[in-house]
């Protein structure tokens, strides 16, 4: 799974760029899935169909990962090629100085920064700029409304992994290879691969729309609280895939909370229940599609979010899989 | 049931936003009396159907009315030497938490208070400050290794607080925001017992408002109703907030106005009143509301959408304080409302005539 994770998290795809994720998730899921369709805002749509099982109601489940990851646009060019920008979703202006950028072509721009008027002034977006290494304009071959994406390697610590966007090409993968081992379900699962997450949950409004669940699970990634100082928060690496109880944008269902840790304890997969303070995941904007969804989410502990260098726990990767296998496997049971 | 007997009983129960079970059962028991149907939607919003008795040759029309029966509460975020962390769920004012007795909702129900560091162990900086939230902890009593046998993250947490009947017609409880409109329109379902109407009527509980509207946007959809009214608070008379801000207790229903309400609907809940003589008040809400009405007048194509406030003091506190004949004024002019509502409004309106 390892290749699986370094190939999704070394693809370019800033929100509303998310066409090389899509291609390679797709060539992964083909032969597992039974139909395969892209929708108008560019989500991919997979379906795995049910085997209707005596004694189990078959549901429609959609599980969530989206593909985009954030990045940066160029909003100016000046007479010397030197290329200004904003951010493309939630983007930390301290983790840019000092990286390398790199646009859909595959070239790369390095970011640099005017001098400060104070030594130990707070960096902001607005006093930095990509260089690509242009000679003069003339030779510039970037325009206003370009994105790029940090270039950061893929690299396999051992029990933790690191890379830029484990937000969310981690679900991505999970997804992915959750298909793979899942042999047979009594229910319709669509593996939905969503567009736009960064920037508001668009996406996800869309595509639920179009697939009209019962029943949602987003995987997306989590903030922990296990590193020197943290926030406190009881979410840890290693500790289990989390179960998420709310985060900012949405309480999740409590029935398909309990369904899924009960389904932990049952498989005897470690687990942990998240309290997210900040931010929100897909889960909220398919959670009030059209009449309602019972919706919930599986989130993957994750260090340094939105930075370019996230780190996960490979054991809270392969736990999440093992539990939706277990849960798209047998009756869904929301008490 | 008596108004006050509902309403008590309401504001005593659990319910925090996501977690309103145990106060759906109370409301199913109420309205189950006066409707033809009940349901539950996914979200979990109680939908009560009374049928109107609509004659065969006109469109069968239906207006929702909707209250949420969430409140604001807590939730555990941390185990801590014995002692636990939270976060709010809703807008929780940090200042009226301290020395609170609560309830932790665990593997059983716990009683606890948030603890209050005591004035003598405070600098003079500490104790003229609001506390925050990550200095805030709760202690059920327990020792370390007891207290995670019977309490997890993600546990939920609300405030104790019996019903009190002040003086006069005034009640004090929490949680009336918005358990008071879910009385109201009970009230309004049992007078309409006693009246005629050619609409169907789905009385909604709504759930999630505090978090965001959820209730109201997901089961309007479901329902997809020709008009709407949303029942909530609004701030009432007191000391220290200008009465241009407020409304007033006892005064009755506080019909408002403004871009989130229908300018139709608005007239005639006030031509209602008139003709009725129901004492009301007026409340102009210049943009945003806040309230179930927000989502509810955007849900699908539109939704002609109306507002009354319950008038009411110290909202978002454990003593949210309101009076009794306001309620009963709601649920009266609200049944009076529906019992008048005739084909020629709804072209009034320009409603379509799709479905019979």
């Amino acid at each position: 799974m390892k290749e699986l994770i370094k190939e999704l998290t070394e693809a370019f795809g800033p929100s509303g760029n998310e066409d090389a994720v899509r291609e390679i998730i797709k060539k992964h899921v083909a032969e597992h899935v039974d139909e395969v369709r892209v929708d108008p805002l560019g989500n991919l749509i997979t379906l795995k169909k049910g085997k209707p099982k005596s004694g189990v109601q078959s549901r429609k489940i959609m599980l969530a990962a989206h593909m985009d990851e954030i990045g940066v646009i160029i909003s100016y060019v000046d007479d010397k090629g030197f290329l200004r920008f904003t951010r493309v979703g939630g983007v930390f202006p301290l983790t840019l100085l000092g990286s390398r950028v790199v646009f859909a072509d595959g070239s790369t721009g390095v970011i640099g920064r005017e001098k400060p008027e104070k030594r130990d002034e707070f960096p902001r977006m607005d006093k930095m700029y990509i260089d690509v290494g242009a000679v003069d304009k003339e030779h510039l071959n970037r325009k206003v409304g370009d994105v790029a994406a940090f270039v950061r390697p893929f690299v396999d610590l051992g029990q933790r992994l690191t890379a830029k966007a484990f937000d969310d090409r981690i679900g991505c993968a999970i997804l992915l290879q959750t298909a793979l081992e899942l042999k047979t379900t009594p229910h319709d699962v669509y593996f939905v691969f969503t567009v736009q997450e960064e920037v508001g949950l668009r996406g996800a409004l869309t595509s639920a729309f179009g697939v009209e669940p019962d029943v949602a699970i987003a995987v997306d990634v989590t903030l922990t609280g296990d590193t020197p100082e943290a926030h406190p928060m009881a979410v840890s690496l290693g500790a289990g895939p989390a179960i998420k109880v709310k985060d900012r944008g949405m309480l999740a269902h409590s029935g398909v909370k309990n369904w899924m840790a009960n389904t932990a304890e049952r498989l005897g997969v470690p687990y942990q229940f998240e309290v997210l303070e900040g931010g929100t995941t897909d889960a909220m904007a398919i959670q009030t599609s059209r009449a309602g969804v019972a919706a919930g989410v599986l989130s993957i502990p994750c260090r340094y979010v939105h930075s370019p260098s996230e780190m996960v726990d490979y054991d809270d990767v392969q736990n999440a899989v093992k539990l939706l296998v277990g849960l798209l496997s047998g009756p869904v049971d929301l008490g | 049931m008596q108004i006050k007997e509902f309403l008590k009983k309401l504001s005593e129960a659990s319910g925090v936003s996501g977690y309103e079970a145990s106060v759906r059962e109370l409301v199913r028991e109420e309205f189950s009396q006066y409707a033809d149907e009940i349901q539950v939607d996914t979200m979990g919003s109680l939908i009560a159907l009374k049928r109107g008795e609509a004659k065969d040759d006109l469109p069968r029309r239906s207006i929702m009315l909707a209250g949420h029966m969430d409140e604001i509460g807590l939730l555990v975020t941390k185990l801590e030497k014995g002692f636990l962390r939270f976060a709010t769920v809703g807008g929780f004012d940090l200042r009226v938490l301290l020395a609170q007795q609560v309830v932790v909702h665990g593997r059983r129900d716990l009683p606890g208070i948030i603890a209050t560091r005591p004035p003598h162990v405070l600098t003079r900086e500490d104790r003229e400050q609001v506390v925050p939230l990550d200095k805030l902890f709760i202690d059920v009593g327990l020792p370390e290794d007891e207290l995670s046998q019977w309490v997890r993250v993600g546990d939920v947490i609300t405030i104790r607080r019996q019903f009190t009947e002040l003086a006069g017609d005034l009640v004090s409880g929490k949680a009336f925001d918005d358990r008071a409109a879910v009385a109201c329109i009970g009230h309004c379902l049992q007078h309409l017992t006693t009246l005629k109407h050619a609409w169907d009527v789905y009385a909604v509980a709504t759930v999630q408002e505090e978090v965001g509207l959820k209730g109201a946007l997901t089961s309007t959809f479901g329902i997809a109703p020709d008009i709407g009214i949303a029942i909530d608070v609004g701030h009432g008379n007191m000391l220290g907030v200008s009465e241009m801000d407020t409304v007033k207790v006892g005064g009755g229903p506080a019909i408002g106005f403004g871009p989130n309400i229908h300018p139709l609907m608005y007239s005639r809940l006030v031509e209602t009143a008139k003709s009725y003589e129901i004492a009301h008040q007026t409340d102009p809400i210049p943009g945003r509301s806040g309230t179930d009405a927000w989502a509810m007048q955007v849900t699908r194509e539109g939704i002609p959408t109306a507002l009354i406030s319950i008038p009411l003091r110290y909202m978002h506190t454990s003593v949210e304080t309101l009076s009794l004949k306001d309620l009963e004024r709601i649920g009266r002019l609200l049944a009076l409302f529906i019992a008048n509502l005739e084909e020629a409004f709804a072209e009034e309106l320009g409603l379509k005539k799709a479905h019979t």
